[in-house]
């Protein structure tokens, strides 16, 4: 599914987010990317959606090779991908219904069906009563839950979700990684990055993997039975 | 292609929600657009008109040739004969003395008294060739040759002047075209790239959430086109306005020009100025896109 060879990362302006960074996710994996701030977790997940290009090494994810000359190629990998990015990207003066619906337009869903996914993933995460509210209306919160409700309405392979806990409070944060681990199944992964390591100490059935100045520090793999 | 289909509505929504993130500033566009459409709309009727009067005058464009004393009247019908078959000859008539005579006092009107001072008729029979201006050097050389006929009058200068006349027109029509053409891509291709700039965010999401360059575009290039044709229309309805009045103002004045047929002026404008307006959005939109894309 993702397979990384001493990947380095080095942006134009000489800083070296990620050094030799070798591992292996497979299908269906809880994966938390742990670490401080600017230890490179953004990094690696940006390299995963095709947002920057390793500098050395080789990386693939979900069988495509990720080589900036493949772009047409990338731009059909990140069909199968939810991301839920830091910052949310929600597009303002639309509905939370539309935002969802935005991210699924392209994939060839019938305008019914694709109705009733966004609707579906809307009242997982909770916000069915919102979905006709504009996002800049919602809470920081609830504007959050869309994010995650667009990426997992499009039924992706893999998730992404970059820094999710990062301006919530403990109960609303803990609440957050549980609908996060929801979506996990046999065919889809969910890579989750954190600094906040307190909220998952107690997780059982997940893959750490701990980033410190851009080298993966330690890799524990904590399977329950 | 069925994602295209299964997004129409979504398509013209956002179209709706480009145009209203600057409504203003496309307005003005839609204005801009439409007075340069209107600009070629005149200039194009201008050059219809003109031609119009040049073909007239083309049509009546003859030289006259005039017979050797020696030959007899059945030898110049078969000379009138001989030179129809010439090419660029559009026809060609005897006119006997008599008739040239005639027509000189048709000419002359009141003053025509001062042709009975002649005691014989002074006219001489001649053949009045009708020609097509663009052959009129290879008519000349072919009439000139010919046995029996002394000489032409051949009018060289004026005809001249309408083939010039004719050239001009084709040449203004060409470059008013092509200004037109030119300043409409740029201004539309600024627009598209403007409002591209203004929702950059929101293209920048789309991309990383795997959309394609082209489903992205097409909003924006719906919005070039949708608002060129508006500009089209708008200077369609200005430039069927400014053709009736003319006409029914102008056109009773002066009498002596011959105008060609109004509807034939509006149907040209009502058929060209969509047409192209729609052309060139399509162009400015793609021109604009592809602007953006190569950043």
């Amino acid at each position: 599914m993702i397979i990384s060879r001493n990947v380095s990362l080095i942006y134009p302006d000489k800083t070296q987010a990620l050094f030799d960074v070798s591992l292996e996710i497979e299908p269906g994996e809880l994966v938390y990317i742990t670490g401080p701030s600017g230890s490179g977790k953004t990094s690696f997940l940006k390299l995963l959606m095709g947002i920057e290009y390793p500098t050395s090494g080789s990386l693939s994810v979900l069988g495509q090779p990720m080589i900036k000359s493949n772009f047409g190629d990338i731009q059909k990998l990140r069909r199968k991908i939810g991301p839920v990015f830091q910052e949310f990207k929600l597009i303002e003066g639309r509905t939370a219904l539309e935002n969802v619906m935005m991210g699924m337009r392209f994939l060839g869903i019938k305008p019914k069906q694709m109705k009733e996914q966004a609707h579906e993933a809307l009242e997982k995460v909770g916000l069915g009563h919102k979905k006709y509210s504009r996002v800049e209306n919602l809470s920081w919160g609830e504007s959050q839950r869309v994010a995650i409700a667009r990426a997992v309405a499009r039924k992706p392979l893999l998730i992404l979700a970059d820094e999710p806990t990062g301006n919530l409070d403990y109960d609303n944060a803990i609440n957050i990684l549980k609908l996060l681990k929801s979506f996990q199944k046999e065919d889809t992964t969910v890579i989750i990055t954190t600094h906040a390591t307190h909220l998952i100490n107690n997780e059982q059935n997940a893959t750490f993997i701990h980033v410190k100045n851009g080298r993966i520090t330690t890799e524990r793999r904590s399977m329950a039975v | 292609m069925k994602t295209y289909l299964y997004n129409t509505g979504y398509f013209f929504k956002e179209t709706g929600k480009i145009i209203k993130l600057n409504l203003l500033s496309n307005l003005f566009s839609v204005i801009g657009t439409a007075l340069i459409l209107l600009l070629l709309g005149l200039a194009v009727t201008g050059a219809n008109i003109g031609n119009h009067l040049v073909n007239m005058l083309n049509e009546e464009a003859e030289i006259n040739g005039y017979f050797s004393k020696e030959i007899s009247p059945a030898d110049k019908e078969a000379l009138v004969e001989k030179i129809r078959e010439i090419y660029g000859v559009r026809n060609a008539r005897f006119v006997n003395e008599e008739e040239a005579k005639k027509r000189m006092e048709n000419i002359l009107g009141e003053e025509a008294s001062i042709l009975e001072l002649f005691e014989e008729n002074p006219f001489e029979a001649f053949v009045e060739i009708r020609i097509n201006v663009d052959a009129m050097e290879s008519i000349l050389e072919n009439v000139k040759n010919l046995n029996g006929i002394e000489y032409v009058r051949d009018n060289k200068e004026v005809l001249e002047k309408i083939k010039d006349i004719t050239y001009v027109f084709k040449i203004l029509g060409y470059l008013m075209i092509a200004a037109v053409g030119i300043t409409t891509i740029i201004i539309l291709s600024h627009m598209i790239r403007q409002g591209i700039y203004n929702n950059r965010e929101q293209i920048n999401t789309l991309r990383l959430l795997g959309s394609p360059g082209a489903f992205i575009g097409f909003p924006y290039v719906l919005t070039g086109i949708l608002l060129t044709i508006l500009g089209g229309l708008l200077a369609t309805v200005t430039v069927v306005f400014l053709i009736k009045t003319a006409y029914e103002g102008v056109g009773n004045a002066i009498l002596f020009i011959p105008l060609p047929s109004r509807k034939i002026l509006i149907d040209n404008m009502v058929i060209l100025i969509p047409s192209l307006s729609f052309i060139l959005g399509l162009s400015g939109s793609l021109f604009g896109l592809s602007s953006i894309r190569k950043k």
